[in-house]
């Protein structure tokens, strides 16, 4: 759970279950409706990579969250990490085991770059990370097309809804073998399972996480208690982003790329509603990606993204979290506006 | 205009929040042109009177007969980056043609608006530099551009310094009277109905509510009938002998932000042993001096020497480990994480090592010892560790405070009004445990802005005036009326 949030009671659970049920129901409904009953081309490695992919996404929101940053350039760090991939990729005379997996290791580094980047633009600039990760998302598009392997148009990367309608392509991959896709990509989902669960029992014992989550609530507090904020919160972002930016070169992996490329709005945010699904709670996250996951794959989920009508009442309904979890974990804003201002206006 | 020269009539009122009573068998009544001041510590039902007067909450019982439109004026908050012009026609602009605002109408209103709280020459600037006293008449002149028909404000006085606050009452009592309008305020000090209130209710948790007229009542009988004799000039555990200087400040510059006083030239030090207690207004220099003392501004020039080392360039966590502690008003926001643990709270800042930390965890068993007993010890009966801060009652949080302050036996405590806004018994309490910090050789710098807290506590004294220093002697024949002199400049 966030520190300093509210947890938010049965009703946030039961908004949680209930949309995670309608998702589900409404995907079969549909492709009942629709006569059809086969999905995406079915592929082993699919929900393993999906849910590794929706988990590290979900880490990449909630740990800049436990530090009262809303780390809205997920998107951007996703990018930078697809960017830094497809440039492991373009390198032939490496062989595509070991481009997966530099891919993986140059993606994290350029998410973490852009988590850098926004961290130093709020400490310096005073600018808020949701707009400097939104222009950064804005920015880095175009050069994701450009250094794409393929430069087709890879939906999951644009920010429009017209991409809801148009059949799904996705740059040609690695051309990686399966076995090794699904031995990568479970070792993968344990990592980040992993991950998750020792982030969670850090925060909570060790001196460190406790600093962290003083810094979450109250960065005033957190700063009379000598915790250097600035250094705490540029730490999670970089985390962050190197986990967003690792699933972004983890869509090199597979053709078409991990079937996180079916999800409805632009890929990056995912992690967002992973966060919220799962309440604000890191375990609450890995549950939420196993689900999320699970749903990508059933057969209804193809036939409803088809349409425009019901695609964009997908990603409706994908966004629906954020109306009833947002304002319980929304950082407070006023104390680092306080201390932003002590630093920039008020010392000699 | 509303509905002028009607009077507010009370009768047999009780209010509830939930399954509680917060006042009950309320009756009084306030004609045009006159004060009526609400006099209780907090959680007394103050504000909860004044949303029923304004028609904003359920009588339980009783019935009331309020003029309308009325205009509740709580604490200034948000809209500070907008001009004083602005905030005077926020709710109410001149348009024209109904879409756009008429700004050479709208500068002309606010400005005779304005001019009645001498403001008109500060609608160009922005409102967080204007000084608290300010502020609060600036608020006041925004609720008259509504044209109420009974005025209420909630504790008005509660950040001002004496002299301030008499002064924005007298401006009450002529808004009231000029308008023909009943106002009610509300207050934790007796003080404030004196001169300009007609009658004074006391509340009190639990019992029934008194009125008394100003007239019949004397401010030492209302102090006394109010705190059922606790005495206000008490010093807790006597004069204390000064031993070798802790802290020296010497020639401290510092510029204001808007219109707060300068800082100009303080110099002095607080010995191990001694309380030195600074009174002023927070915009005369106090808050300033504050912030210098914390580490989160730095002078223009001056030397903060601790223990003989210079420490004015130190941050606050340097300040902290070479062994001062602080302690700041109730409501900061700095010293505590309502949402953690009570335990949590008591472990802030103390976690590079032992005894709560063991090569980078947190050592639990450690914590949890240190939190039973210390809510033993500071005498919070009802709170467990695992609770969460914010559960607390303001005086037992304030209490939690302390108690971490004082058991890391610092060598200086630096107090700002520890005992602002909490209920006479929690005031007590908290003046009474920094003080006794001083019996183990610690010094104490109390900076506030109440004469009689500065009284109570004081080994030495000294008023914060337009950036400068007057030494008071703490003598018998020191009153309060004799500090606020020296605040307001009416001594020379």
């Amino acid at each position: 759970m966030i520190p300093g949030r509210s947890r938010g009671g049965p009703w946030v659970l039961l908004g949680n279950a209930a949309l995670l049920v309608a998702l589900f129901t409404g995907s079969y409904l549909i492709a009942a409706a629709a006569g059809s009953s086969q999905g995406w081309p079915p592929w082993s490695g699919d929900i393993v990579l999906a849910a590794a992919g929706l988990l590290f996404l979900g880490l990449a929101f909630l740990f800049p969250l436990h530090a009262g940053l809303l780390n809205f350039g997920i998107h951007a760090q996703f990018l930078a990490g697809f960017i830094a991939g497809s440039l492991v990729a373009r390198s032939a005379d490496i062989l595509p085991g070991a481009q997966g997996l530099l891919g993986l290791i140059a993606g994290a580094g350029g998410g973490l770059f852009v988590g850098v980047v926004m961290a130093w633009l709020k400490r310096k600039l005073a600018i808020h990370e949701i707009l400097s990760g939104l222009l950064l998302a804005a920015m880095l598009i175009p050069v994701a097309r450009a250094f794409g392997v393929e430069p087709a148009a890879a939906p999951a990367l644009e920010i429009q809804l017209g991409t809801l309608a148009r059949t799904l392509a996705w740059a040609p991959g690695l051309h990686l073998a399966p076995s090794f896709v699904m031995a990568w990509g479970i070792l993968l989902l344990a990592a980040g399972i992993g991950l998750g669960l020792l982030a969670a029992h850090l925060l909570r014992a060790s001196v460190r996480g406790f600093e962290l989550r003083a810094v979450g609530s109250n960065p005033l507090a957190a700063v009379a208690a000598g915790v250097d904020v600035d250094s705490m919160q540029m730490l999670t972002i970089a985390a962050g982003g190197a986990c967003a930016g690792l699933v972004g070169a983890l869509q090199l992996w597979t053709d078409p790329a991990v079937a996180l490329e079916r999800w409805p709005v632009p890929l990056g945010f995912a992690g967002i509603t992973v966060a919220f699904l799962g309440g604000g709670y890191l375990r609450g996250a890995l549950i939420a990606a196993l689900v999320l996951a699970v749903w990508l794959n059933t057969p209804g989920v193809a036939a409803a993204l088809s349409s425009p009508v019901w695609g964009g009442a997908m990603a409706f309904l994908l966004v629906l979290p954020a109306f009833w979890n947002l304002p319980r974990l929304i950082p407070d804003q006023g104390a680092p506006r306080a201390i932003w201002r002590t630093r920039h206006r008020e010392s000699a | 205009m509303g509905d002028n020269n009607a009077r507010l009539d009370v009768k047999g009122m009780a209010l509830a929040e939930g399954t509680r009573w917060l006042v009950q068998d309320l009756s009084f009544s306030v004609n045009p042109g006159s004060v009526h001041m609400l006099l209780g510590e907090r959680d007394t039902g103050k504000t909860a009177i004044l949303e029923a007067l304004a028609g904003r909450r359920k009588l339980e019982r009783g019935t009331l007969l309020a003029p309308a439109p009325a205009a509740l004026v709580a604490q200034p908050a948000g809209s500070a980056q907008i001009r004083v012009l602005d905030r005077l026609i926020l709710h109410r602009q001149p348009k024209r043609m109904g879409l756009f605002i008429h700004w050479k109408q709208a500068r002309e209103e606010a400005r005779a608006l304005a001019a009645r709280f001498a403001l008109d020459g500060l609608l160009d600037v922005p409102v967080e530099t204007l000084r608290p006293l300010e502020r609060r008449l600036l608020e006041l002149a925004a609720s008259l551009a509504e044209q109420p028909a009974l005025l209420l404000l909630d504790e008005p006085t509660s950040e001002l310094g004496p002299h301030e606050a008499r002064h924005f009452l007298t401006t009450i009592r002529r808004v009231a009277s000029e308008e023909k309008i009943p106002a009610v305020i509300t207050s934790a000090f007796p003080r404030d109905a004196y001169p300009d209130a007609e009658a004074v209710t006391i509340l009190w948790r639990g019992m029934e509510p008194v009125t008394v007229t100003t007239h019949e009542c004397s401010e030492g009988t209302l102090v006394e009938r109010w705190t059922g004799g606790l005495g206000i000039r008490r010093t807790p555990s006597g004069h204390h002998t000064p031993g070798e200087p802790l802290l020296r400040m010497e020639d401290l510059v510092l510029r204001g932000r808007g219109r707060e006083t300068s800082l100009a030239g303080l110099e002095f030090e607080v010995k191990a042993g001694e309380v030195l207690a600074i009174v002023g207004a927070p915009a005369d220099g106090l808050n300033l001096l504050h912030d210098v003392l914390l580490g989160s501004r730095s002078p223009e020039r001056g030397s903060m020497q601790f223990l003989g080392k210079e420490m004015i360039a130190s941050t606050r966590r340097h300040r902290v480990e070479s062994g001062i502690s602080f302690v700041n008003p109730p409501h900061a926001r700095d010293q505590a994480i309502p949402e953690f643990s009570i335990e949590e709270n008591l472990i802030l800042g103390q976690t590079a090592g032992p005894p709560f930390a063991r090569k980078g965890f947190l050592r639990h068993d450690s914590v949890r010892g240190n939190a039973v007993r210390t809510l033993r010890d500071f005498e919070i009966p009802e709170a467990e560790p695992h609770h969460r801060f914010r559960q607390l009652k303001l005086g037992d949080r304030q209490r939690v405070i302390v108690a971490r302050e004082v058991l890391r036996n610092p060598v200086l405590m630096i107090a700002r009004s520890p005992a602002q806004g909490l209920s006479l018994a929690a005031q007590e309490y908290v003046r009474r445990a920094l003080v006794l910090q001083c019996e183990r050789g610690s010094g104490l710098l109390w900076l506030t802005e109440e004469p009689e807290e500065a009284m109570r506590v004081a080994d030495r004294l000294a008023v914060l005036a337009a950036g400068r220093f007057v030494w008071i002697p703490v003598t018998e024949t020191l009153t309060r009326e004799m500090i606020i002199d020296e605040m307001s400049g009416a001594a020379a």
